[in-house]
């Protein structure tokens, strides 16, 4: 069962996310926001995290680089999908730049975001 | 008008619109994952429809290629943004509130998710980034300003969800107020117990502790009582308003609400609860006035327990401020009269000191023991004057000592004299002051009058004065100060002594002096122009010239007297020295004496010039009244 890591500091949308991607067969593992991504991202062994963009002080882009940055001398990478509600022009870009595998955007189309998750977890076995 | 002006703004508020829309959505799918009842599945899918159809609109308007948007095309967003709103608030309303059964705590749980965030949606402001930016408000409110609001107060969020406390803090702090939120009605009254708040707004529906609940418990505590609270709900059905109003909420707010009618709403309860506070305390101070002045007549005044109210700019701090006064001047006043007593209580033992109290002299006409009268049990004579001896006695009937005077026959030889003694004595009995000699009655025996009066033991002036020479100033005026006031209360009953000299002054052990004699030097000087020259009574010293020139004696012949006493304490000798009585009588008529300060260096000019007053030839140059003159002695040193 593969463990998902969802950093979002919206107490509403990690239940509602969390849930439902608990519904889909996955495990999922929360953070509330950056520092706590970052930490429980290079502690644990995650299959793949959900980094949200709009996080208090830490924000999901440099959460992101931290925790490349972190693999690096660990010698592994996890997929991190960005997910934001934001969703300007050249976000998917940053977000790439950052770091990231892929990108979503709020509110959240769950088959796509699946559809998503499945992708990264299939071509990174 | 500004609107959004750069993508940055753009991006913000599609954002802020989108995470409410994404709780919309995704507790909407999630929930048709595992519901097959179908009132609950068409209710969810009607909000899901909602849901999206509000995405759609905030996806067309707010696109991200769009980097500046009018304010009127926002206005018109929210506007197109109402109808899918209401019909994802009918449906979980109608989620809420099953015809039938129970409903599922998670289930309901979720759907009240899905209606908070649908409530958010038309709250949501605009980004704040760009100066000059405006919050949103429909087309009724074209673009009133989020102004900062005229007193900032501390205010308490209550609302189970996150969400909804987040949006109100917000726009609360924009607002300028100090702002603290609870999760729940228990935590909201463990606040409230431990801080001040200005105002509560209080959501109707918590799973805890509901609104009403927590709304009643506040309204029980008479610490709590006053805090204004609004309460919050969706519910917008006459009977819940009615509800809150009488549970004895300030206001009622249903959700969604526009910001400019909570402005509005908040402003109004704190205006109403300033005033409300300003008024209890007005009360409260009236309240402190009262107190001191209770504390005042008791004589536990603290001063300074005014000051607050003192420092009010009205009426009621001008009533302080002077009462305070006042009350520090008659604290000020005793503290110095309670000097003055010392002083002469000191000057009294050192004269008891000096002289065991002299024995009478002459032989009593009436040996101790003698019961006279049939009453009275003499015990010793203390004394002899011009018009009889003064006996100290028993009155066997009442078991109490009394002073009794016997009057020499020749004062009272006919019957309209005896009358009219009778009268003055039976005026002075109604003087009833502690600075006076009470007078019991008048009686005859074997021939001899007799006045029966209280027993003061004690020394007299004279003796004083003859003993200690002059007595210093603190002294002096602790006599006067009494003297006035024993001559204010007598000359009130219509009484003239007619002869206030130092023999007449008693003083007992404590310092309070009597006057003794009212009413009986009427008797010499009815006698002093119907017999031979030489029974005049006394000593002239003391008797003003209008006295002596047997002209109309009232109030201020008393005063002339009191004077010639105070001179005398004050120096030790008598305004007027002569060799014989005509030569004193010629320099009372027509010399004017020396101040009291060429023999006392202690004599201040005040009280010099005010003796000398006392001692003015005519009645018209002195005091008007021995009240007069107790006022002028409370500013004299």
């Amino acid at each position: 069962m593969p463990t998902i890591l969802l950093v979002e500091d919206n107490e509403l949308n990690r239940d509602m996310l969390s849930r439902r991607l608990e519904r889909k067969g996955y495990s999922v593992e929360m953070a509330v926001d950056g520092a706590q991504g970052v930490e429980m991202a290079l502690a644990g062994h995650f299959d793949l995290i959900l980094m949200d963009m709009s996080l208090p002080e830490i924000d999901g882009w440099e959460a992101t680089r931290r925790v490349r940055a972190g693999e690096a001398e660990r010698g592994s990478r996890t997929p991190i999908i960005a997910l934001t509600a934001h969703a300007m022009a050249g976000d998917r870009e940053k977000a790439m730049e950052a770091g990231c595998d892929d990108y979503d955007t709020k509110p959240v189309e769950l088959p796509r975001l699946l559809g998503k998750i499945e992708a990264l977890l299939s071509s990174g076995a | 008008m500004t609107g959004l002006t750069t993508p940055e703004s753009v991006a913000e508020l599609r954002h802020e619109l989108r995470t409410p829309l994404n709780l919309i959505i995704g507790y909407c799918e999630m929930l048709l994952e595992d519901v097959t009842e179908p009132d609950q599945r068409s209710g969810l899918e009607a909000s899901l429809e909602g849901g999206r159809d509000v995405l759609t609109r905030v996806n067309t308007t707010l696109a991200p290629a769009r980097s500046e948007i009018s304010e009127a095309e926002i206005a018109a967003l929210y506007d197109s943004l109402r109808e899918p709103q209401g019909r994802i608030l009918e449906a979980t309303s109608t989620l809420l509130t099953p015809s039938s059964g129970t409903i599922d705590p998670q289930f309901e749980r979720d759907v009240r998710r899905i209606r908070a965030a649908a409530e958010r949606l038309l709250t949501i402001e605009l980004p704040t980034t760009a100066p000059g930016s405006h919050p949103i408000h429909t087309r009724e409110h074209p673009s009133a300003p989020e102004a900062k609001a005229e007193h900032p107060a501390h205010i308490l969020v209550v609302d189970d969800q996150e969400d909804n406390r987040a949006v109100l803090e917000r726009r609360l702090r924009r607002q300028g107020h100090t702002v603290t939120s609870a999760g729940g009605g228990r935590s909201a009254l463990d606040l409230v117990g431990r801080e001040r708040f200005d105002l509560v707004l209080l959501d109707v529906m918590m799973p805890d502790l509901d609104g009403f609940e927590v709304l009643h418990r506040l309204k029980q505590d008479p610490t709590t009582r006053d805090i204004p609270v609004i309460m919050i709900s969706a519910l917008d059905d006459i009977g819940s308003v009615v509800r809150c109003i009488e549970h004895g909420a300030e206001d009622h707010l249903s959700k969604p609400f526009d910001p400019v009618i909570l402005r509005a709403r908040i402003s109004a309860s704190l205006d109403k609860k300033r005033l409300r506070d300003v008024e209890l305390q007005y009360l409260a101070e009236v309240g402190r006035v009262i107190e001191a002045a209770t504390a005042v007549e008791s004589g536990t005044y603290a001063s300074g327990s005014l000051t607050q109210v003192a420092g009010r700019d009205d009426e009621l701090g001008r009533l302080a401020r002077v009462f305070d006064g006042m009350a520090n001047q008659v604290k000020a006043r005793e503290a110095r009269l309670t000097e003055q007593v010392d002083a002469l209580r000191d000057e009294i033992n050192k004269a008891k000191h000096a002289t065991r109290r002299t024995a009478p002299s002459t032989v009593p006409n009436l040996p101790a023991g003698e019961l006279f009268a049939g009453r009275f049990e003499i015990l010793e004579e203390v004394g002899q004057g011009g018009m009889g001896i003064v006996y100290r006695a028993l009155d066997r009937q009442l078991g109490e000592q009394v002073g009794i005077k016997t009057l020499h026959s020749e004062l009272l030889m006919n019957e309209s004299v005896v009358e009219r003694f009778k009268t003055e004595i039976r005026l002075a009995r109604h003087i009833s002051d502690k600075h006076v000699v009470r007078t019991h009655d008048i009686g005859e025996w074997e021939g001899v009058y007799f006045l029966t009066m209280e027993y003061v033991e004690g020394l007299t002036v004279r003796e004083l004065l003859d003993t200690r020479g002059q007595l210093d100033v603190a002294a002096t005026l602790a006599i006067a100060t009494q003297l006035a006031q024993s001559l204010t209360a007598a000359h009130g009953q219509g009484v003239i002594h007619r002869d206030i000299k130092p023999q007449n002054l008693l003083l007992d052990g404590s310092g309070v002096l009597k006057v003794m004699d009212f009413g009986i030097a009427r008797l010499a000087d009815a006698q002093s122009n119907l017999t031979e020259v030489g029974m005049i009574i006394g000593t002239p010293a003391y008797m003003a010239p209008e006295q002596m020139l047997g002209e109309t004696v009232d109030e201020r012949t008393d005063l002339y007297a009191a004077g010639v006493v105070l001179y005398e304490c004050l120096t030790g000798r008598l305004p007027y020295q002569a060799d014989s009585p005509i030569m004193l009588v010629a320099k009372q008529l027509r010399e004017e004496p020396q101040p009291p300060t060429a023999f006392n260096p202690d004599v201040t000019p005040a009280l010099s010039a005010l003796v000398l007053r006392l001692l003015g030839k005519a009645p018209g140059d002195r005091p008007a009244s021995a009240a007069e003159l107790a006022t002028l002695l409370g500013k004299v040193h």
